[in-house]
């Protein structure tokens, strides 16, 4: 031990405190801002206007309602959706596997953005450097895959 | 408008009851990390790690954190990381890593659940975090 023990308690509930202060901050707009996104079916209008961004990750247009609601909401609100979505109409295997390498570079923006920034990160890095990187990623991954069945 | 409002009420609630629901892990994790980060366990295995985070321009203590994520999820990480006294660049590579490879086990589940092979996904993801790492740690290094 190096720090006397009530020094240690101040550091735990001072911190804790923060923490869920900050949290309450992060939780509540963010909820608040999915449920608006649910309600008003944002996902659903804007899918049809991004043609141009499935030829550019190699998915068909199957997989961008699932892979905006995997972006936006991220997997934990949006693993639901995500299952609902796949079951109504169940995406091909060269889908599956883009989507799986889009969302696992990147999900959950506005949640993890939001909640890094409070945390000190750069906002800016943690959302549009992880973007670019996820679809950079998944660009990759589809020109390997029509080149290379496996 | 009363559509609207009802939205906001609903989101509202969702929030609070997931924010405590989230407490109750982040905690705990949170306590655990301040007293470990006091005893011998910490500097010691910072100290095993500093060469591998060294090459992200991290200190060692950064491994804890991603420890913490590897297991878990993206509340430890910003759990253990509220442990320590990170400068801007340091949490912004730390969270680039981090959310590239976390919640492994959980979320190999709902791989294989979904149908996508599992391993050669984790594999993916750890390959991504490394060079999504070193990515972060050069232009953070510039532009922080």
């Amino acid at each position: 031990m190096n720090a006397p023990w009530d020094a240690i308690a101040l550091e735990m509930g001072q911190g804790a405190l923060a923490m869920a202060f900050n949290l309450l901050k992060v939780i509540i707009p963010l909820m608040v801002g999915i449920e608006l996104i649910l309600t008003y079916g944002v996902v659903e209008k804007i899918a049809p206007k991004l043609g141009w961004f499935c030829r550019l990750i190699g998915v068909s247009r199957d997989a961008i309602v699932p892979l905006l609601v995997g972006l936006l909401l991220g997997v934990t609100y949006g693993a639901g959706a995500l299952a609902e979505i796949n079951r109504r109409t169940p995406l091909s295997k060269n889908d599956l596997t883009l989507l799986g390498v889009f969302l696992f570079s990147c999900h959950g923006i506005i949640e993890t953005t939001y909640l890094f920034w409070m945390a000190g990160a750069s906002a800016l890095f943690v959302s549009v450097l992880r973007l670019a990187i996820a679809v950079a990623a998944t660009a990759v991954a589809a020109r390997f895959m029509a080149n290379r069945r496996f | 408008m009363a559509v609207f409002l009802k939205a906001i009420l609903n989101g509202a609630l969702k929030g609070l009851k997931t924010a405590l629901m989230l407490l109750r892990i982040m905690v705990p994790i949170y306590l655990a990390v301040v007293v470990l980060k006091h005893t011998e366990v910490f500097p010691f295995l910072a100290d095993r790690m500093a060469p591998v985070m060294a090459v992200f321009g991290l200190p060692g203590d950064a491994v804890v954190p991603m420890v913490a994520g590897v297991f878990s999820d993206e509340y430890a990480i910003v759990a253990a990381m509220g442990g320590f006294a990170f400068d801007k660049a340091a949490l912004t590579t730390i969270a680039m890593i981090c959310l590239c490879f976390h919640s492994i086990p959980v979320e190999a589940v709902i791989t294989r659940q979904i149908g996508m092979p599992a391993w050669r996904m984790t594999l993916f993801r750890f390959g991504l975090a490394v060079l999504t790492g070193l990515l972060a740690s050069v232009l953070g290094g510039l532009a922080l």
